[in-house]
């Protein structure tokens, strides 16, 4: 029985409580992300790192899709809290839910591992941020920033997905795999 | 390889996801380019709020506008190139872009629906013509 993904059932506090700290956690990361200049380096509207994907990676494998996507909601909406924005809350809900949907089809693949979910679930949040940029701005222009946005999003994906496969990889009990 | 066991070990579908990811993406550039990107020098920008143009703005003349939609945009050119200097969006994207000259680029605030496109002069396109 792999020790990871906890079944369905009535919460426990326990994961009650990992849940909220885990929410903390990504709601920190993605307020830090938000002092790096690096729409400096990489001219893209919308471009980022994507730090705070690292706990909803691991919290998709540790505990279940659905948390995760609690978990992704409740930052989300913190965040855009924080920022005061709510065209901010707009892009990350659309394309945090297109990444969940990719996520969790990609995360039952047997040919996938964590990099793998990590990488797709960052396609599938640029996509979902620039279809909803296409229609704000009504314009099919802002397509044309999406492959650029992809190539980051693939090399960042592949960070995001080691920086949570070393954390699965640490939190591993240390008794035999059953 | 054999597919290991664990999920944070390297598989080899991931590999051909990430190369799917990025081919995908060179795909769409390649597109891009083929259908006649625009190219040569920008004479003129135009600034859409909404979808909708709103100004005309001559490259050749400094000078500094302003944009109101759901939040204010200052738009400035200097030395035939345009940069969006003053912004009351929170988060303030539109501002760390710079400075663009190049029709290939544009300058985009996404709070207040504003973009700024370059066009470019007639007469100076690299390519005259792209037949299919």
């Amino acid at each position: 029985m792999p020790w990871y993904g906890k079944g369905r059932g009535v919460m426990k506090t326990k994961d009650l409580t990992l849940m909220a700290i885990l929410t903390a956690l990504a709601l920190v990361l993605s307020l830090v992300e938000r002092m790096i200049p690096l729409e400096m380096l990489i001219p893209l509207p919308g471009v980022k790192l994507g730090l705070a994907n690292t706990v909803t990676l691991f919290a998709i494998y540790w505990l279940n899709v659905p948390s995760a996507s609690i978990i992704l909601l409740a930052r989300c909406l913190l965040a855009a809290l924080f920022s005061g924005s709510l065209t901010e809350l707009a892009f990350s809900l659309a394309g945090g839910t297109l990444s969940m949907l990719i996520m969790a089809a990609a995360r039952r693949s047997k040919h996938l591992s964590v990099y793998g979910v990590s990488v797709l679930g960052a396609a599938g949040h640029n996509s979902g941020q620039i279809m909803t940029a296409v229609l704000f701005m009504h314009s099919v222009h802002i397509l044309s920033y999406l492959p650029y946005l992809l190539l980051i999003g693939t090399a960042c994906g592949l960070a995001t997905g080691t920086a949570a496969a070393g954390v699965l990889r640490v939190m591993r009990p240390k008794q035999p795999a059953a | 390889m054999k597919d290991p066991k664990d999920v944070f070990t390297f598989r080899r579908g991931d590999a051909v996801a990430a190369v799917l990811v990025v081919l995908t993406a060179l795909c769409m550039i390649f597109v891009q380019l083929l259908g006649g990107a625009p190219s040569g020098q920008a004479g003129t920008a135009k600034v859409f709020r909404d979808g909708e143009p709103v100004m005309s703005i001559p490259l050749q003349k400094d000078g500094e506008y302003s944009v109101e939609g759901a939040f204010r945009n200052v738009i400035t050119v200097k030395d035939g190139q345009i940069a969006i200097t003053e912004s009351t969006c929170p988060g303030g994207d539109c501002l760390r872009i710079g400075w663009i000259s190049h029709p290939s680029r544009s300058i985009v605030c996404l709070p207040n629906r504003v973009e700024i496109r370059l066009e470019a002069d007639p007469g100076t396109e690299a390519l005259d013509a792209v037949v299919w």
